[in-house]
This record gives structure tokens, C-alpha cells and sequence, in this order.
């Protein structure tokens, strides 16, 4: 059965309606209803639920999440080593990996705001906008446009562009 | 109540067949169809749900049903007992649940899946992702070592054929004493 998400990542904000005085003798149907729905359904699925993860909890298993060894960048690679760039390569594949997940999660923050706040998100919501707006920014600098055959050396060949263009802006801007 | 029906219609017919055989015979006064009848004599039943039998002329159902029938059951032959297996693992087995990886544990290779049949497959079926980075590191190795040792020939010949003094592009020629020059001692032959 899928997870569900951590409630305490996105916390909604307490509601604030208002406490009623009852005015009439009728019982509210609403209870009746929840009554109703807690009987049939959620009492036998939770019983269920905990059954099974009571025979689940008899041998309980891990995983982790794999950590890998940092190995010397592109860049510190001598010419003609082929086998240093095969692990730079591999590093710089698992490094976009884990950016593009990072892409993704403050995207996520950002629309858990624009949910949360409705109407006031323009205003509540600013310091997720520019963390979304730096870190795709950040990642378009870096992994663009180097298409779908790209690897290390063209993201290295981009950053070395890159950082030709900033000095000659530099210069100009320096004369 | 069809065997009923059945009957009733079965002696509604020897009835019928007695009352045609009757009117060819001789002349016979027939029972009206709505006049009253003595209990235990037949009547023409109505019952709306058995109609005049048809024989509905239509194309042949037979080689449809035929492979709807053995698609079911091949498909359900292996895919019962797999969703069964797949039920009993998920109910009774049950995911791994994230932990952080504890001080000077290494953990082994299959133990990064979350799922117990992964787990399985990773640990019985398939070999260790190391394994295969180290083979892919031994090709490269050995291909780069070949490259190399080709650059270096291919140098060296370029080299050698330029000076002329190393052991290749040395062709061996014959010994100058053994010529016999005889014949061009004198200058009249």
C-alpha cells in the first residue's frame, strides 16, 4: 500500500472555525454519517491494517541509501586516463541525478505553498519563489543545454565557456 | 416449473393432435378456448416467458469463445499463482523500512532495495553493481594499454624510417666480397 507523505514536511496551517452553539434539539445528521463511515470502513480497514503490519513487524528488514565515494572531478584528471574519466563520468552522472531530484523538491515546496496559501500566495510565498528561481537557475547554468548526449566533458567544456565569457565581461566592464 | 410447462405443453399437443384427428375424422363439437374447463384438462398455457422457439440464424460465436477461453486460461494458468506468491510476500514479508546506515557497517549490495523480491533478485540473480564497474574499468584498462602500446609502435616505425638507424626498415643486403665482378674487370666484355 503506498506511504503516505510526512505530514510534518508541509504543515498546513491550524483552521480557525469558529466554535457553534447549537440551537435546535435535532441530533446532527453529520455525526450519523460519521458514524456511519467509521463502523463500515475505517474500523475493519484499520484492523486489517494493523494485523498485517503486525505479521510485518515479526522480522523487520533495512535499506539504506548508498553512499558513494567522492573520486577526483574531470578536471583532475590527466590526458589520456581513461579510467579516471570513466569515474569522473559516473560521478558527474550521479551528481546531476541528485540535482535533478533537488530541482524537484523545492518545485514540490514551492506548489505545497501555492496550495496552502490560495489567494495570499504572491505574498507568503516569496521566499520559495526565489529558492526555485535560483536553483533552476543554477541548474540551467549548469546542465542546460547540453542535450541528451551530454556528459562530463561537455559540461565541463559549457563551464569553461562560461567562465571565458564572465572574464571578457569582466574586462569590458573593468575599461 | 419448466417440466411443468413442458408437460402441460407436451399434452396440449397429444390434445391437439386427438382434436385435429377428431375434425378429420367425424364432426365434433371442439371446446371453445375461453369456455370453462373440468380440472385436470389441458389449456393452452401462457406463460410470457417461453415464446414460439426460435432458431436465431447468426455468425458462428465458436472460434471467438474458443480463444477467449484458452487466453484466460493460460493467462490465469501462471498468473494466479504469481499474484497469490506476490500477495503472500507483500502481506506477510512486508518492505524494508529506511534507516540510516549504522557507524563501520558496510552494508552488502542488495541491501539498497526496498522491496523483498528486489532484494532477492539482487542478491541471488544478479551480480553486484561493482562487479560490473570493475569489468567495465578492466576493458578500458586493457584498451588504453593497447592504444598506447599502438601509438608507441607507430612512432617508433615513423622515427626509425625517417633516420635510418634503428633494427626495422634494415633490409638485409648480401656480403660485398661475395660479388663477382670478374666480367667487369676488363672493359672489352
Amino acid at each position: 500500500m503506498p506511504e503516505d507523505r510526512d505530514w510534518e514536511v508541509y504543515k498546513a496551517p491550524p483552521t480557525r472555525t469558529p466554535v457553534l452553539e447549537k440551537d435546535t434539539s435535532l441530533s446532527n445528521p453529520v455525526h450519523l454519517f460519521q458514524a456511519a463511515f467509521s463502523y463500515v470502513l475505517d474500523r475493519p480497514i484499520t484492523f486489517v491494517r494493523e494485523w498485517i503490519e503486525r505479521q510485518q513487524a515479526k522480522n523487520k528488514f533495512y535499506y539504506y541509501h548508498q553512499q558513494f565515494r567522492r573520486v577526483p572531478d574531470l578536471s583532475e584528471c590527466m590526458e589520456g586516463d581513461y579510467l579516471c574519466f570513466f569515474e569522473a563520468e559516473a560521478q558527474w552522472r550521479r551528481d546531476r541525478m541528485v540535482d535533478q531530484e533537488i530541482v524537484a523538491i523545492v518545485r514540490e515546496r514551492f506548489g505545497a505553498c501555492q496550495q496552502r496559501e490560495g489567494p495570499n500566495q504572491f505574498q507568503n510565498c516569496a521566499k520559495e519563489m526565489e529558492q526555485l528561481v535560483q536553483v533552476t537557475k543554477a541548474y540551467q547554468d549548469k546542465y542546460g543545454e547540453l542535450g541528451a548526449h551530454g556528459n562530463a566533458r561537455t559540461c565541463l567544456m559549457k563551464q569553461k565557456h562560461r567562465m571565458m565569457e564572465e572574464r571578457k565581461a569582466q574586462e569590458n566592464a573593468d575599461q | 416449473m419448466a417440466a411443468m410447462s413442458l408437460l402441460l405443453r407436451a399434452a396440449a399437443a397429444w390434445g391437439a393432435r386427438r382434436a385435429v384427428g377428431g375434425a378429420a375424422g367425424g364432426a365434433r363439437l371442439r371446446w371453445p378456448s375461453g369456455a370453462a374447463r373440468l380440472p385436470g384438462t389441458v389449456a393452452p398455457v401462457r406463460h410470457s416467458s417461453h415464446g414460439k422457439r426460435m432458431f436465431i440464424i447468426k455468425a458462428t460465436s465458436f472460434y471467438d469463445s474458443r480463444f477467449l477461453n484458452l487466453l484466460r486460461f493460460y493467462i490465469f494458468l501462471t498468473g494466479i499463482p504469481v499474484a497469490v506468491f506476490i500477495t503472500y510476500v507483500n502481506i506477510f514479508i512486508g518492505q524494508a523500512e529506511l534507516a540510516e546506515i549504522p557507524e563501520g557497517y558496510v552494508p552488502d549490495y542488495w541491501e539498497y532495495y526496498k522491496h523483498p523480491i528486489s532484494r532477492w533478485i539482487a542478491r541471488y540473480l544478479l551480480d553486484p553493481p561493482e562487479k560490473n564497474y570493475e569489468k567495465a574499468m578492466a576493458l578500458l584498462d586493457v584498451e588504453a594499454k593497447k592504444t598506447e602500446l599502438r601509438l608507441m609502435e607507430l612512432e617508433a616505425r615513423r622515427l626509425m624510417r625517417a633516420r635510418g638507424d634503428g633494427p626495422w626498415y634494415h633490409y638485409e643486403t648480401p656480403d660485398k666480397n661475395l660479388t663477382d665482378e670478374s666480367m667487369k674487370a676488363t672493359p672489352d666484355n
